[in-house]
């Protein structure tokens, strides 16, 4: 069953070259897929639309079938109604950047928050969910701790059990690693790795190449805005067919030293 | 003068001096009850996107802070009375008035406390809260809050400390609060003293708001 599918999805901003330019795909329950491209590709601000935190221009986006967002012959923008909006909203789970904890709660209250004040899940209940998830990313120990108390590695690992505990359909991960000390990427990946292996349904935006190839079952290659090559990983990485992923692959191979 | 006879005159004096203490802290908490919430709404529509909202907004916290404190105090006592048509005029009670001004001019300075902090918190904070579904009023009341409060103690502090010194500015109501007590004390006696010890009146109830700010600040570094 797909998840999620993006029908000919326009956006740009004033003064930034970060837009995407008719992007369509789709993702089915289950599969794992790796966004990969240079900087300025349209990446991060496809992900921020799919996630409702920027408006689209145009074009059409599904999550399990309902519409998020539809555009009609003319041009009209449609968004779902309000109410409508939530529940996909709660569909969708995103892991960001730069973490995003928040500082002034516990690492439990961080996990519990939602699904007591928007999910209404009973406290206890919210707290025997939050406790399984930490047993799952190794940090039950740092059950009361606060975030600053945390290593940037441990603070994603709680940034994604806080978007595990609405259980999601789809998670979304924006550079999940890339404000992490190299040493503390390994216990993030493994983190995600796991979760590929229960099958959860993950789109992840990574400069991580030998990640994509090893946990993506398929690999969307982006640049200027438009998916250029989209495949296998042992497809994209193995036997790119666009002149463009190669020249990024290659360059991505010599920056890296991988 | 002998020493009891000293002793029973500043006892005399302390106690004097108290009963335009208790007014003063009387104009003192009724400003804070005021003004606190009131900086909140003046903040969030002075942030407001709506020109009509935020436009006549930034008017007034210009003309709040833009004006002494002791015209406006003069200015909500007398206007009243001399601006508006006849069968119109009224005169607030003298108090009134005095908490009236203190009010909406704190108000005016806390609303740009509260702004620099709100604007303080990362975007992060509200993209996270966004994605976890919560609604508008939840993020702002659960996330951002909460955070604003430890980061503006400081400052609202300040205002706090200056708000104590500043209700001494009634006296141009003819309010018998503590500098009036002991400037009518000081032309009586002929003497400062009733002055010097009003000084240590306002630096008492300082030290105090001091302390409590500190336990406040305390209490908020669970967390960075």
């Amino acid at each position: 069953m797909e998840i999620l599918k993006v029908e000919n999805l326009y956006k740009s901003f004033v003064g930034t070259e970060d837009v995407v330019t008719g992007v369509s795909f789709q993702i089915s329950e289950g599969e794992v897929v790796a966004l990969i491209g240079p900087s300025g590709s349209g990446k991060s601000t496809l992900l921020r639309c799919l996630t409702l935190l920027e408006k689209i221009d145009s074009g059409a986006i599904y999550v399990a079938g309902e519409p998020m967002v539809t555009t009609s012959p003319a041009g009209q923008v449609t968004y779902a109604p309000e109410a409508a909006l939530r529940k996909i909203r709660l569909r969708l789970g995103m892991v960001f950047q730069n973490f995003n904890l928040f500082p002034h709660f516990s690492v439990l209250r961080n996990i519990t928050e939602a699904p007591i004040h928007v999910a209404g899940m009973a406290p206890a209940e919210a707290e025997a969910l939050a406790y399984q998830l930490l047993a799952k990313i190794g940090l039950t120990d740092k059950a009361d701790a606060y975030p600053y108390q945390l290593s940037g590695g441990q603070c994603q690992r709680v940034a994604i059990a806080r978007a595990l505990a609405m259980k999601p359909d789809i998670l979304f991960f924006d550079e999940p690693t890339s404000a992490l000390d190299p040493e503390l990427t390994g216990e993030v990946l493994k983190v995600i790795r796991n979760l590929a292996a229960e099958r959860m349904t993950m789109m992840v935006v990574t400069h991580e190449m030998a990640f994509a190839r090893e946990v993506a079952d398929r690999v969307i290659f982006m640049d200027k805005g438009k998916i250029v090559e989209e495949g296998s990983p042992e497809t994209l990485f193995g036997a790119p067919t666009n002149a463009r992923t190669r020249t990024f692959l290659r360059n991505y191979n010599l920056n890296s030293g991988s | 003068m002998s020493v009891l006879e000293f002793g029973t005159q500043l006892l005399k004096q302390v106690s004097l001096l108290g009963t335009g203490a208790l007014t003063t802290l009387r104009i003192f908490f009724l400003t804070l009850l005021f003004s606190l919430p009131l900086g909140l709404l003046i903040a969030l529509a002075r942030m407001a996107p709506q020109k009509w909202l935020n436009t006549p907004v930034k008017l007034f916290i210009l003309i709040m802070r833009g004006t002494p404190l002791i015209l406006q105090l003069i200015f909500f006592y007398f206007a009243p009375f001399y601006m508006l048509p006849e069968g119109l005029r009224f005169t607030l009670p003298r108090f009134t008035a005095a908490v009236l001004a203190f009010s909406l001019n704190y108000a005016a300075y806390f609303a740009e406390i509260y702004r620099g902090g709100i604007e303080s918190i990362p975007q992060g904070q509200y993209e996270a809260a966004a994605v976890l579904g919560f609604t508008k009023s939840q993020t702002f009341f659960r996330i951002i809050l909460p955070q604003v409060i430890k980061r503006i103690l400081p400052p609202v502090s300040n205002e706090v400390i200056t708000l104590v010194k500043d209700t001494a500015l009634i006296t141009v109501l003819g309010i018998s609060e503590l500098f009036r007590v002991a400037r009518n004390e000081a032309n009586r006696l002929f003497s400062t003293s009733p002055l010097f010890i009003a000084g240590l009146f306002y630096l008492f109830m300082n030290w105090i708001v001091t302390k409590v700010f500190d336990a406040a600040e305390k209490k908020l570094s669970y967390y960075r």
